[in-house]
């Protein structure tokens, strides 16, 4: 079984090597690439330089962008399964093998590791809770199952799934729309622990000042998402 | 505002909601992009709705007439969301153009690379 880990990154230089690192000795028998989404400082560089595999985006795609094109190079390379891991270090490689295992003993089309259902490590603050709060009670009564963390990055994917992801794939936020459009079509996703740490450098996509467009856009989407 | 008035234009606003949404939901339109239109509806809505807003806006600003001032807003709004459409399509330029330079020196390293190979056989 082929499998590839699909690492999105914008201006990771500080944690990239550090997260790739991790992956390669907890899960030494998965392939990885890095996209490189433009990033502004010597990410490419670094790369390059430790002879981590990378793809690197000729213009700003945006994290969906940026994560479709890891999917649609596992699509022509025929793995069957792909795995998205943030460059920041938050997700941990140890899961992994939980989710594999999760992956392909409940049949699953996706496996997504959830902070939320045995609430340790770092949860998030308290705004994001919140909003991700919201997720969980519009995946539930829209679409019939409450999905604890619909914002995770941590989402391991099979064959039938890469290709929907290939297809179609929003361009910012993507997280929460994906998921529900896996259940709308009736594809199975469960979700394991895992234990995520604070984010070791960078900043996030979503600053505090966007949370309010963030929320609006994605619970739009997911409304939307339920009218297809 | 006639309760006539009022109950057309909010029906006329209702379909421009759902026309907008269903395009949305074909992927013809990106979300992104219909969000400033689908604010618009919802501000035309409440003016609708309320029209003692439109004499309150209107004094507000010190204009004349409440005409004046609602074709004042349209004409704005108008410019708003024309001048986002300008960003836009500069954005989609810019890319057009690094994605063409990208290829032109993909294009060349690879035909470097098939003449290497066939001088090696």
């Amino acid at each position: 079984m082929k499998k590839l880990v699909i690492i999105p990154a914008f201006n990771e230089s500080e944690s990239i090597v550090h997260t790739v690192r991790n992956i390669q000795k907890c899960a030494p028998d998965y392939d990885l690439i890095v996209i490189n989404d433009c990033s502004k400082d010597n990410t490419l560089q670094i790369c390059r330089d430790n002879d981590i595999p990378v793809l690197d985006l000729p213009i700003n795609l945006g994290i969906g962008g940026a994560v479709q094109t890891g999917y649609l190079y596992a699509m022509m390379n025929h793995y069957d399964i792909a795995v998205q891991m943030d460059g920041d270090g938050q997700h941990d490689a140890l899961y992994l093998k939980d989710m594999e295992e999760t992956l392909v003993r409940e049949n699953a089309d996706m496996v997504i590791g959830s902070r939320f259902i045995e609430k340790k490590g770092f949860q998030s603050s308290g705004v994001r809770r919140i909003g991700i709060g919201i997720f969980r009670f519009l995946t539930g009564t829209l679409f019939g199952k409450a999905v604890t963390d619909a914002t995770s990055g941590m989402r391991m994917s099979n064959r039938r799934t890469i290709e929907l992801f290939v297809k179609d794939y929003p361009r910012d936020y993507p997280e929460p729309e994906t998921v529900c459009r896996l259940l709308r079509k009736h594809y199975k996703v469960v979700e394991v622990p895992v234990i995520m740490k604070e984010r070791e450098t960078g900043t996030s996509s979503i600053s505090m000042r966007k949370s309010v467009y963030y929320m609006v856009k994605v619970t739009l989407a997911i409304l939307i998402e339920r009218l297809r | 505002m006639s309760l006539r008035l009022q109950i057309i234009l909010l029906v006329l606003l209702a379909i421009g909601m759902m026309v907008v949404i269903n395009m949305v939901r074909k992927r013809v339109l990106e979300l992104k992009y219909v969000l400033a239109w689908m604010f618009a509806d919802i501000v035309l809505v409440l003016l609708v709705l309320f029209p003692g807003l439109i004499k309150a806006i209107t004094r507000l600003l010190g204009i004349q007439s409440s005409m004046n001032m609602i074709f004042f807003l349209g004409f704005l709004l108008s410019l708003v969301i024309i001048f986002t459409l300008t960003v836009a399509l500069s954005k989609v330029t810019s890319s057009v153009r690094r994605m063409s330079q990208t290829i032109a020196l993909l294009e060349k390293e690879l035909k470097e690379e098939i003449e290497i190979t066939e001088e090696g056989c």
